[in-house]
């Protein structure tokens, strides 16, 4: 008979980790700036690609989405929702909301477990 | 001026097995109230609740190796696409924006997309939809995304719908699970 090992100590997706890696990735791109059409784009891309990059340097065997939306602050409505399949017992999702004066942020962060 | 402070919820993996699905609604609505202005806070809306016997089985699950290197059949990306434009259109064609309307709309949405997207039964597929509902009007925003993954097995569809007073947004991850 085989025996199977698991790699990690832990098992199931470590949002708090997560949790911290992108608010520190949000805080580094958005923080102090104000709302601007012209480096959204720019702003958006470093978000998302750093925190793809922090969260592939905890070495985890996971597939990651990450996805970001970054909204002007204004009198006007804006709502998210999700929907996933998936095995609940080693995937997981984690949600981070940031604002400031002229705008807010949701990134979402999806994490799927390769069975290796 | 600061607005009152939110609760924040994330949504917590379960540990329930059996692919059911966690459903999760974020929320900005933002209101004028003479002169001050009001975060209204995210809420979870469907969690499971964990049970001991779970944590049992948990321990004891074994896979044998399949000697499959990629999926049999790949994710039809038309089916979704088309899919993703009748939902978005059925459901919000004549709908005005409205905050209690918009809120709820966006997880039932985010459900019917993802049960009609499981009755293709594409085998050994996870799946993740999110939907975004914002009001249209003169402001700015720009929603994005990158994936980790590989391209050869895993795909995302995503369809944006516009009427006179709002705008909706509706994506769909397919991740192989290998």
């Amino acid at each position: 008979m085989e025996e199977y090992h698991r790699h990690c100590d832990e098992v199931g997706f470590n949002a708090d980790e997560a949790h911290n890696i992108v608010k520190e990735c949000v805080d580094g791109v958005l923080g102090g700036e104000d709302y601007n059409q012209n480096n959204i784009n720019q702003w958006t891309a470093s978000i998302v690609e750093q925190s793809l990059t922090h969260l592939v340097k905890l070495g985890k065997a996971y597939k990651y989405i990450v996805t970001c939306a970054v909204v002007q602050r204004s009198a006007y409505g804006f709502h998210t929702a999700s929907s996933c399949f998936w095995d609940t017992t080693s995937d997981g999702t984690c949600t981070i909301r940031w604002e400031n004066r002229t705008m807010n942020c949701i990134v979402n962060v999806f994490a799927i477990a390769i069975v290796l | 001026m600061m607005s009152d402070s939110a609760k924040d919820r994330a949504l917590h993996s379960l540990r329930k097995k059996g692919g059911l699905s966690p459903l999760s609604g974020l929320e900005f609505h933002r209101r004028e109230v003479q002169a001050r202005s009001k975060d209204s806070v995210s809420s979870v809306s469907y969690v499971d609740e964990p049970s001991q016997r779970d944590e049992i089985s948990r321990l004891t699950v074994r896979m044998e190796n399949t000697y499959q290197l990629g999926p049999m059949k790949h994710f039809p990306m038309v089916i979704i696409n088309c899919i993703l434009k009748d939902v978005l259109t059925n459901y919000l064609q004549e709908e005005k924006y409205k905050p209690e309307l918009c809120r709820q709309m966006t997880k039932t949405l985010s459900e019917v997309i993802k049960t009609q997207v499981k009755e293709l039964m594409i085998p050994r597929y996870k799946l993740i939809v999110v939907t975004h509902i914002g009001q249209l009007k003169d402001q700015s925003l720009f929603i994005g995304s990158r994936c980790l993954w590989d391209p050869k097995s895993d795909t995302v569809s995503s369809y944006i719908f516009r009427n006179s007073s709002l705008f909706a947004l509706a994506s769909v991850y397919a991740v192989y699970s290998e």
